[in-house]
């Protein structure tokens, strides 16, 4: 039933369409926008909050945005195509992609929600670092976010000029910081230039992060008008002089000491995930990643997926982003889910991966070491066939056997390891690699187009990650008679399953101890890691391994 | 719904990947190329990865290629160019200039005896990646002064030096911009002398160094150097040459590269001159640490680079704890160089009707979506419109792909 012959049976299956969004804030309001524009139902749920320092996702920039962001709350709400839910809390997320069931509570309020998919918008939040500086807020010391609002007051701006006010900014002695931040500080020294006649910035900062759009003209713009920037890699000395602070540094190049004391003194702040990423990670069976958002830092998951098929993660919920940039992952959202709610019926492999309910003992190992979350049960386990990405990884660690990967069944496997390894002329070493289709096996196949070295002897066996090599086709290999054997993997951090790599690196590693106790020399197991445009180091590892073995 | 056709100027990582996306939806793509080979700047990448991936995204490109090649939605025209785009009734049709294409696609099997052969280097390209078919092309000037040798070199018969240009016409729904880059010519620093000494190189010519001989060497002598520089911003935030912009790709390509060639050579001793540090991936604060341990962070960006004894370099160090400024001598100073709008954007945006911003890229048309040209169909996506990474490129295009699935009523 596994076997290759029909690999590519197909059935159609009828899927939901309907999507949840979690988050509210502008990222979530375009996400539902432009997905029910697409013809699908959307269900927006905007979270309880639990940041309490949480302000509108716009921080301060310029009015023209807080229209648009008005227009849009208009749009969402005049459409009947989306379902606003208040005040909710995410309880619990069952299911497969095209067919989740979401438990939640809104305003108090038991719901449960069918789905086809989840679209994770959750907001940034801003907090202020003022304990790292050691430093009280008062009149005179102010948060970025507090300052901001300020300057939405003419009466404040007017304030600011008449009495020649001087502000001081400090940036980057705290944290590193963003372009998203360095967009708030430029924004605000430019309207205190712009104010009028009188008022001065003065901007204390490390790094100035200008990787964004338009940041470099913005920040010379800036100085155009007047603003001071002093770019330190040490925290200027702050002192406290009554209510007023004095901030004062050496500067080597004029070799003197320079002091400034403002009338304002405004403190960056962190701009971080939302606390609420993590709970929803555990609920969601998706990967946190660095900092607390919601995408590793793994290349296969750009722009928009998490680990699982049909959990999207847009905006600030996957990394620090601008409104342009969250419109760009909306967008990208938006053509992933057509591709997979479709309007409703798709088309999926029959017999992508296939549990043997004979064997299956339901203990679930399966469920847990499924990267992709594709894994779910009845009283026996059940493999998804829309989410399943067919890696394997289930199947090497299934303690009964009971899982067969359509195309790489073991029986074929094992065939295609003896059949490699007959297939080499006597004399040559026989090597066999167990090749990643992502990563290594594109690596040997352009080695060999680039006519690099290579051993005779080398025999590739393509595996769909190197997370189903099985301990068992190493030893195989060997009782066949292969004199080295070489396991090839994505690098960590790259494999598109994610813990595929790992997998494999265990595994070797315990076959290595198997070797030494039947006395086969070590070397001639290899695990390797690999990625597709690196045919030379192919070449190398292969030839180096010929000629340790040889 | 009825056949939509779309044409996608540029087979770099954003042309690659909106067409890959749009050839999803069943939308036929023609997407042109000007060189002979698909892949743009970013198929010569790299890998960065030290013990572990960087996230550079360099095999994001390969895999996009891998993608198109197998489309069967996707058309590519090679050595393409577009000569004249009309517009009439929501319909553009372009006229593509072709070739000469003197492999023929089909006969050749990239054995590279043509390559291998060639009386002279650089008549001969070869393709970064397997993906490239043919893997090879040749050049013009190459035909005509070797006409004898690539008349009989190929086994397979595979090349006509006759070939001539032949000219198509296709009509489009809808067409996407891009049309990528060019990296920043260190020439115009001539204070820099890269064209003088041979050990001062650029980001790109590191890529070139390191896929050849897979190791960072100085071309001087081929020894892998003991000290190495990199000087930041070259090209960009250059306020003298009216480049008000950052680059973004640069610091992370160089710290990126650095920690890869210091996991291959863990002696190399490297110093990186610098204005701002820009974040690399989302753990930038840990990478940023590390690469503090590991490498040598000079706030100042030397003005000068002096030839020494060996071909070594000498440049002007500036100690900021000290205020004073002394003399260093470096095995190796790789440039990095910023990202700059393609000289051709000029021809472009008269050819379509778009609009360029002042630093002379395309210009959007709405400050919150960068794939809107000022044209109705027209769409821009990757470096086309301004710096970018190669992700940023890649969603960018998935951006412009799901606009134009709009404007065309494609639905689910």
């Amino acid at each position: 039933m596994t076997t290759s012959e029909n690999a590519h049976e197909m059935e159609k299956i009828e899927i939901v369409t309907d999507v949840l969004i979690i988050g509210g804030g502008y990222t979530g309001l375009k996400a539902a926008d432009s997905i029910a524009g697409t013809g699908y139902h959307v269900i927006l749920a905007d979270q309880k909050n639990s940041d309490h320092q949480a302000r509108s996702s716009l921080f301060g920039l310029k009015a023209d945005f807080q229209n648009q962001l008005d227009e849009l709350k208009k749009a969402v709400n005049g459409n009947n195509n989306i379902e606003f839910l208040p005040d909710v809390n995410i309880n619990s997320a069952t299911g497969v992609p095209g067919d989740f069931t979401i438990r939640l509570t809104s305003n108090g309020k038991d719901l449960e929600k069918k789905v086809g998919a989840v679209v994770v918008a959750t907001d940034i939040v801003s907090t202020p670092l003022n304990h790292i500086y050691g430093l009280d807020f008062s009149d005179k010391i102010v948060s970025l976010s507090d300052f901001e609002e300020n300057l939405s007051s003419a009466d404040f701006k007017e304030k600011l000029c008449n009495n020649k006010q001087t502000v001081a900014f400090l940036v980057g002695f705290a944290q590193n910081g963003s372009p998203l931040l360095m967009k708030r500080i430029l924004d605000s020294v430019l309207a205190i230039s712009e104010a009028g006649n009188g008022a001065t910035a003065y901007v204390y900062i490390n790094d100035i992060k200008v990787a964004g759009n338009d940041l470099e003209r913005l920040y010379k713009t800036g100085r155009d008008k007047g603003a001071i920037y002093f770019k330190l890699t040490q925290l200027p000395e702050i002192s406290q002089q009554s209510d007023a602070p004095v901030v004062s540094f050496h500067d080597p190049v004029v070799r003197s000491d320079i002091e400034v004391e403002p009338d304002i003194l405004v403190l960056e702040e962190a701009m971080t995930p939302s606390q609420i990423n993590t709970k929803l990670a555990g609920i969601l069976r998706i990967d946190l990643g660095p900092m607390g958002f919601l995408q590793t830092d793994n290349v296969h998951r750009f722009p928009v997926n998490s680990n699982r098929e049909g959990i999207y993660v847009i905006g600030s919920a996957r990394d620090i982003q601008d409104l342009s940039e969250a419109w760009t992952d909306v967008e990208n959202t938006v053509i992933q889910l057509k591709q997979l709610l479709g309007d409703g019926t798709k088309e999926v492999p029959k017999f992508r991966a296939v549990v043997d309910r004979e064997k299956c003992v339901t203990c679930l190992t399966c469920y847990r070491c499924c990267p992709h979350g594709a894994i779910y049960w009845d009283d026996k386990a059940v493999i998804s066939p829309v989410a399943c990405q067919a890696c394997g990884i289930c199947a090497s660690e299934c303690p009964q056997e009971a899982i067969q990967i359509t195309g790489y069944t073991d029986d074929e496997l094992i065939d295609q390891i003896r059949n490699a390894i007959s297939d080499v002329k006597n004399g040559d070493p026989k090597i066999l690699a167990f090749c990643c289709e992502n990563s290594a096996l594109e690596a040997g196949k352009a080695a060999a187009l680039f006519h690099y070295e290579l051993p005779k002897g080398l025999r590739m066996i393509r595996v769909p990650c190197a997370g189903k090599v099985d301990i068992h086709y190493v030893l195989s290999a060997f009782i066949e008679g292969a004199d080295g054997v070489m396991v090839m993997a994505c690098h960590p951090g790259n494999c598109k399953s994610e813990t595929g790599t790992t997998f494999a690196r265990w595994r070797i590693n315990n076959a290595y101890q198997m070797l030494e106790e039947t006395g086969i020399n070590k070397e001639r197991l290899e695990f390797v890691t690999l990625a597709s445009n690196m045919a030379p180091d192919f070449a190398k590892i292969a030839v180096e391994m010929e000629k340790r073995i040889g | 719904m009825k056949e939509k056709h779309i044409m996608v100027m540029g087979g770099g990582i954003a042309g690659m990947t909106a067409a890959r996306d749009l050839a999803g939806f069943g939308v036929n793509v023609h997407l042109i190329e000007k060189s002979g080979f698909m892949g743009g700047y970013a198929i010569g990448y790299t890998c960065k990865a030290t013990t572990e991936c960087l996230q550079c995204g360099a095999c994001s490109v390969e895999k996009a290629l891998k993608e198109v090649t197998e489309s069967p939605n996707i058309k590519l025209h090679l050595s393409t160019t577009v000569e004249a785009v009309t517009s009439e009734n929501q319909k553009f049709s372009a006229k593509l200039k072709k070739g000469p294409f003197f492999i023929d696609p089909e006969k050749c099997n990239n054995c590279g005896v043509c390559y291998e052969k060639s009386p002279v280097k650089g008549a001969v390209l070869h393709g970064y990646s397997k993906n490239n078919h043919p893997l090879y092309a040749i050049t013009a000037e190459g035909i005509q002064n070797h006409r004898d040798f690539f008349a009989s070199v190929c086994p397979e018969g595979a090349i006509s030096i006759d070939a001539e240009a032949a000219t198509e016409t296709i009509s489009v729904d809808a067409l996407i911009v891009a049309t990528g880059f060019e990296p920043f010519d260190p020439n115009q620093k001539p204070t820099y002398r890269y064209a003088e000494h041979a050990n001062v190189i650029t980001g790109l010519d590191m890529e070139r160094i390191k896929r050849d001989h897979g190791a960072l060497v100085r071309p001087s002598d081929g020894q892998v150097p003991e000290k190495v520089a990199f000087i930041q911003c070259v090209g960009s935030r250059d306020e003298r040459l009216g480049h008000l912009w950052c680059s973004r790709v640069c610091c992370p390509y160089a710290l990126r590269s650095a920690q890869s060639i210091k996991t291959q050579s863990p002696e190399m001793d490297i110093t990186i001159f610098y204005m701002d540090i820009q974040n690399i991936g989302k753990d930038f604060p840990a990478f940023y640490e590390a690469c503090k341990n590991d490498f040598r962070f000079i706030r100042s960006i030397p003005v000068d680079i002096f030839g020494e004894e060996n071909d070594r370099l000498k440049l002007r160090v500036f100690d900021e704890a000290e205020g004073t400024a002394g003399l260093e001598t470096f095995d190796l100073v790789v440039l990095s160089i910023g990202i700059m709008p393609n000289p051709e954007n000029q021809a472009i945006s008269k050819l379509l009707g778009i609009k360029l911003d002042d630093d002379g890229f395309f210009a959007h048309n709405d400050s919150l979506n960068q794939t809107l040209t000022s044209q109705n169909g027209i769409f821009v996506a990757g470096t086309a419109s301004g710096p970018n990474s190669i992700p940023g490129s890649m969603a960018q295009a998935g951006q412009a792909a799901g606009e134009v699935l709009k404007y065309l009523g494609v639905a689910q």
